[in-house]
């Protein structure tokens, strides 16, 4: 669609061209008459050939020439000696209109398209393209074109390789010739091609990039494959499993509705009206296929046969990191017997990442569930955020089966891995004056973190990552809120590296039998991360925090008590994860900017949501579409929420008409803004 | 290192681009008041003579883009209608006629008349018989024939080729599928394997390139874009790197590049700013994509699409932001990945600077615009230069039925363009007209 410059014309020059066009149109209407009337004859060819080496753009005369090919082929059968001229004349042509417009769509298909008869020369056209490749190094239909002939004829991978060597030799901010790189190298990677393994091949290519990134750190090349580069050292293909809840090892007590009485332990006590608990699996990466085929459990606790899996997802696609099944206790007879639930995955293949990889390592763990008399005080209770909270006591036993550091497979290279983050960690502290440098240095160290296993020194990185991000915060204001998301997700991380420094921020909530609380309150968060090891939360404080959305908290199934207020949360659509949280009870949202600002239907994204006809209606929408349709959001989300408590004072929202509307979208809601409805 | 580091031939032009755009930028800083107030203007009465001779230019006769007609058609029309102007019923017959003649009898339009259909023509001779509205140009299309040459182009890979045997790639996908849904004609058909095609073709840098295996580019990855919104599959892409490329191609000229790399050209004003902004408002709403299962909305409810950012701008919270157009985006592409987007009170990227580099370095003070200084102006410049410039200065608007501030559209008020529909790429008013007429004619 780019349309090549017109030079400025003078008088002459307008003459000569109106001479041509004259030309041109008298060629250009024989020419159709000829391909209306499916005349293939040498004179009508030869004009045709004419026609596109004036203008390669009259894709009309391509397709004419293999209408005129086919025909002549058809005509002399299966010759080699025939075909040959006939298909050389198609190649000269091709050539000559590139070079009268290199750009041109319709002649590199043509040539695409006589290659594929099956005939060329790799030489050729490998020295063609060498020819177009020097003119313009950056050309996307040569380069194109040069991965059709490589394809085509099995030209090795490994020569091509040399080919970008060549040319980011002869000018290292080629980036075509730095993606093509990538290109190849995944592939070489991939198929083990010999001497191609990651450990070895890795190293290498970071040596390569560093004399491109080292010579001006300015140019945009280096520093692209070297973000690529990284992707291919820290990610592992085959999908893990990050964590689990019930985690290994751990005991949970189970009970109805009402809760515990006296348990010993809180942490991982669970209570349920409806009589089962969550088991959930959290993967490193968005996987698929998750069954009771490919997960199978051996549960004393009966009735658990054909567990359904389900996504955890915003998306309504059938990929997730997060899956869930719901265990049935409530058929279990209380009293002291534990129930051991073991829980394997990987026997069977079924599990795939979203990119194609399977589970492979098979995986197992084991829990055991104690049930537990419900208790019968089951009054509805307001939850206090503001007393109540007293500062846990570590009590490192409980809290070791909570916190499980993260599935660091057996099975994984880590070394070669580690040694490479390393040595760039080493490098780029060289360039860590530069903004460029400050986050690749931060992301190094992210990643390095990531692989350590040795508990002695996890964590030791986390300082001076969050510095760098500080720093970058103040030098580059125009990535500010970037920045600020990744300090927030390198400190969440920080927090959860190991059970000591999550300790810190666990308390116990007295009225409600002391349940642990996670409180990350004033910490400037942004953002929600690390929800992988923070599985076992049933009571969150995030209040007086910068967070815009509640993305990531879908995974934390067990949550019955959120606390959201003074945040920046514009609209209930940014609360949409919570309709995963089937457990959560009270919500506080007060004190955000809840209907400050008008929400964007996009309308041209999907129009009004409501005026789809496949939404069920419900008695809601029969008796107030006004109000349905000026709540929207918020009625999407809190009608699949199960709410007792809801606090929204603080809103622009908020008012008498939509307080009505929240008590007829939730009718069960026991108090709204600290109050009870109707008092 | 020890030796002195030698310039690239890349580096050498890059350097050479930037001493012409920041002449531009000195120049003008040097200026006096009323100087600068010109070089600002976007000079309504030039820009309309420029594209008027073209227009006439194009009813008599043209040699060099003989297989663009429909295009120059579109380029024009659609620049004129930028300018909120429109252009006199004997040209608009003759325009109407000569794309009649240009349609296929087998459905869609080709290069010219006699010529193949093609999707690319096709969506050009589309695009501007919408521009030209009313019952005449709109009736001129015949919807069923189109339906099946869309049919016959879709390839059973899921991609469209852009004629009969011709080639596949994204440019071809868009074009099918931004003609079938101005026109709603859109059918599983159609749609079926299309995304996971597009899909095929992002790359680990986030933009969308030609073709599977190619680097990210941004024409494509605009047409990728606005075919996975129009096809409702626009989850299935990485947004956040997608919007990180995007947004970084804006390097130091305040312009944008098309490739990583690759030097400014104003034509990507629009190619990247309108990705840029679709992600914006697609971040704002992305909670609203599953509960709606309609990939575009019909009637005319929504006439206005100059409003996106739900954000007030006395909102202290997020003060930190209000001097983004200072411009430290710096060109380094490297991913900012990001959530962070969705948050954005501002335009994603530097729109005020995206609107000095058109005018100051793009725009010709005798009409036309260009792709950068030193080169000659033409009209597919032209068009994209003022689309572009359109979607920079409506990509701040608060809603529906506010205009622009003052302080949004860089010069004069009167500066202020049409504005677009981002997944068409005609104005705004046109794009409703045209919907609701075919609304009917389903």
């Amino acid at each position: 669609m780019h349309g090549r410059p017109r030079k400025a014309s003078k008088p002459e020059e307008e003459a000569a061209s109106a001479a041509k066009a004259v030309k041109l149109r008298s060629l250009q209407s024989q020419f159709m008459t000829y391909h209306h009337d499916k005349i293939y004859t040498k004179e009508a060819i030869e004009l045709s050939t004419k026609l596109l080496e004036i203008n390669p753009e009259a894709y009309t005369a391509w397709n004419y020439r293999k209408l005129a090919v086919e025909d002549s082929l058809s005509r002399i059968g299966p010759d080699p000696s025939l075909v040959k001229p006939i298909l050389d004349e198609e190649l000269r042509v091709v050539e000559n209109a590139l070079k009268q417009n290199f750009k041109s769509y319709g002649a590199w298909h043509h040539r695409k398209w006589v290659l594929s008869k099956g005939h060329s020369s790799t030489g050729n056209e490998l020295k063609l393209l060498d020819k177009f490749q020097k003119l313009d190094s950056r050309n996307f239909h040569a380069w194109n074109y040069r991965r059709f002939v490589v394809e085509l004829t099995n030209r090795s991978e490994q020569d091509e390789l040399q080919y970008t060597d060549d040319m980011i030799n002869n000018n290292f901010s080629n980036y075509s010739a730095w993606h093509n790189r990538s290109v190849l190298l995944s592939s070489l990677l991939a198929n083990r091609a010999d001497g191609f393994v990651p450990e070895k091949k890795i190293p290498d290519e970071y040596e390569i990039v560093h004399q491109a990134i080292f010579t001006d750190p300015d140019d945009q090349s280096g520093w692209f494959y070297h973000l690529w580069l990284l992707d291919q050292t820290v990610n592992v293909e085959s999908p893990l499993l990050t964590s689990s809840w019930p985690s290994h090892g751990s005991s949970v007590i189970l009970s109805g509705a009402g809760c515990f009485n006296g348990s010993p332990s809180n942490f991982t006590t669970f209570c349920s009206e409806t009589g089962s608990f969550p088991l959930i699996l959290y993967f490193d990466q968005a996987v698929g296929g998750v069954s009771s085929l490919t997960v199978t459990l051996d549960s004393e606790l009966k009735g658990n046969e054909n567990l359904v899996w389900e996504p955890i997802s915003n998306k309504s696609s059938q990929v997730s990191c997060v899956w869930v099944a719901r265990l049935n206790f409530s058929s279990q007879p209380c009293g002291s017997k534990d129930y051991k639930v073991k829980v394997r995955l990987g026997n069977s293949p079924g599990i795939v990442s979203s990119r194609g990889f399977n589970f492979s390592a098979p995986y197992e763990f084991v829990f055991t569930a104690h049930v537990h008399d419900p208790a019968k005080d089951s009054q509805e209770r307001i939850v206090s955020w503001t007393d109540g909270f007293e500062l846990w006591d570590a009590q490192s036993k409980d809290l070791n089966s909570l916190v499980t550091l993260g599935q660091l497979n057996a099975g994984i290279d880590l070394k070669w891995r580690q040694a490479a983050i390393d040595s760039e960690i080493e490098c780029f502290r060289l360039l860590a004056d530069s903004k460029i440098g400050k986050l690749t240095l931060a992301r190094l160290l992210m990643a390095s973190e990531a692989m350590m296993s040795d508990a002695a020194v996890k964590g030791v990185h986390y300082e001076e990552i969050l510095q760098l991000y500080n720093d970058l915060m103040a030098l580059d204001s125009s990535h500010h809120h970037y920045y600020k998301d990744e300090h927030s997700v390198a400190f969440l991380h920080k927090v959860t590296s190991s059970s000591e420094s999550l300790s810190r921020y666990l308390f116990r909530y007295r009225d409600m039998n002391n349940l642990v609380c996670l409180r990350l309150n004033k910490l400037s968060l942004s953002r929600i991360a690390s929800v992988n090891k923070l599985l076992f939360v049933q009571m969150l404080d995030l209040s007086h925090n910068e967070l815009h959305s509640t993305e990531g908290l879908e995974a934390m199934q067990l949550l019955s008590c959120l606390n959201l207020s003074h945040n920046r949360i514009r609209s209930f659509s940014a609360l949409d994860s919570l309709r995963h949280v089937k457990q959560l009870k009270v919500l506080d949202v007060s004190h955000n900017h809840i209907g400050k600002h008008s929400v964007d239907t996009t309308r041209y994204l999907c129009s009004s949501p409501l005026s789809n006809s496949d939404l069920s209606q419900d008695d809601v929408r029969r008796q107030n579409p006004g109000l349905v349709t000026k709540y929207w959001d918020a009625y999407f989300v809190l009608r699949d929420l199960n709410l007792k408590q809801l606090d929204i004072a603080g809103n622009e929202i908020a008012g008498d008409e939509f307080n009505s509307f929240v008590l007829q979208v939730v009718p069960k809601l026991v108090w709204l803004n600290g109050q009870k409805p109707g008092n | 290192m020890e030796e002195l580091p030698i310039l690239t031939v890349s580096q050498r032009e890059q350097f050479l681009v930037e001493n012409d755009v920041f002449g531009y930028y000195g120049y003008f800083e040097a200026s006096d008041v009323s100087t600068q107030k010109s070089m600002m203007e976007i000079q309504r009465d030039k820009q309309l003579d420029y594209l008027m001779k073209g227009l006439r230019q194009l009813g008599r006769e043209f040699s060099s883009l003989d297989a663009n007609r429909p295009w120059l058609c579109y380029w024009i029309l659609h620049s004129i209608a930028l300018l909120g102007e429109s252009v006199d019923d004997e040209l608009e017959n003759n325009a109407i006629e000569f794309l009649g003649r240009c349609q296929g009898s087998d459905g869609g339009y080709g290069g010219g008349p006699g010529q193949l259909p093609h999707l690319a023509t096709t969506y050009a001779a589309v695009n501007a018989l919408v521009t030209i509205g009313g019952d005449k140009a709109l009736s001129s299309i015949n919807r069923e024939k189109m339906s099946c040459f869309l049919r016959r182009m879709k390839d059973r890979s899921g991609g469209f080729r852009m004629h009969d045997m011709g080639e596949m790639d994204v440019r071809a996908c868009y074009t099918a599928i931004s003609v079938a849904s101005i026109l709603n004609i859109m059918d599983d058909e159609l749609t079926r394997g299309l995304g996971d095609y597009i899909l095929s073709c992002q790359t680990y840098e986030g933009g969308i390139g030609g073709e599977p295996g190619s680097e990210a580019h941004g024409g494509n990855t605009y047409c990728g874009l606005a075919t996975m919104i129009l096809i409702n599959e626009v989850d299935s892409l990485n947004l956040d790197s997608l919007m990180n490329w995007a947004v970084h191609r804006q390097g130091v000229e305040m312009g944008f590049q098309g490739r990583t790399n690759k030097l400014v050209d104003g034509c990507y004003t629009f190619w990247q700013a309108a990705p840029c902004v679709l992600l914006q408002r697609f971040y704002s709403a992305h909670d609203l994509v599953h509960h709606g299962s309609s990939h575009i909305s019909q009637g005319t409810d929504e006439d206005h699409e100059d409003h996106h950012d739900p954000e007030d701008s006395d909102d202290d919270d997020d003060s930190d932001e209000e001097d983004s157009d200072e411009g430290s985006v710096n060109g380094h592409g490297v991913h900012h990945t990001s959530i962070y987007i969705n948050r954005r009170v501002q335009p994603v990227f530097d729109s005020l600077g995206l609107q000095r580099y058109v005018l100051l370095c793009s725009k010709m003070p005798d009409g036309g615009f260009r792709d950068k200084p030193r080169k000659p102006p033409d009209f597919y410049h032209t068009c994209y230069c003022l689309s572009g410039l359109s979607v920079a200065q409506h990509a701040w608007s608060k809603d529906e039925d506010t205009p622009p501030l003052t302080r949004d559209v860089l010069g004069s008020y009167s500066n202020l363009l049409e504005p677009v529909h981002l997944l068409h790429n005609v104005v705004m008013d046109r794009y409703n007209e045209a919907i609701e007429y075919f609304f009917k004619a389903a």
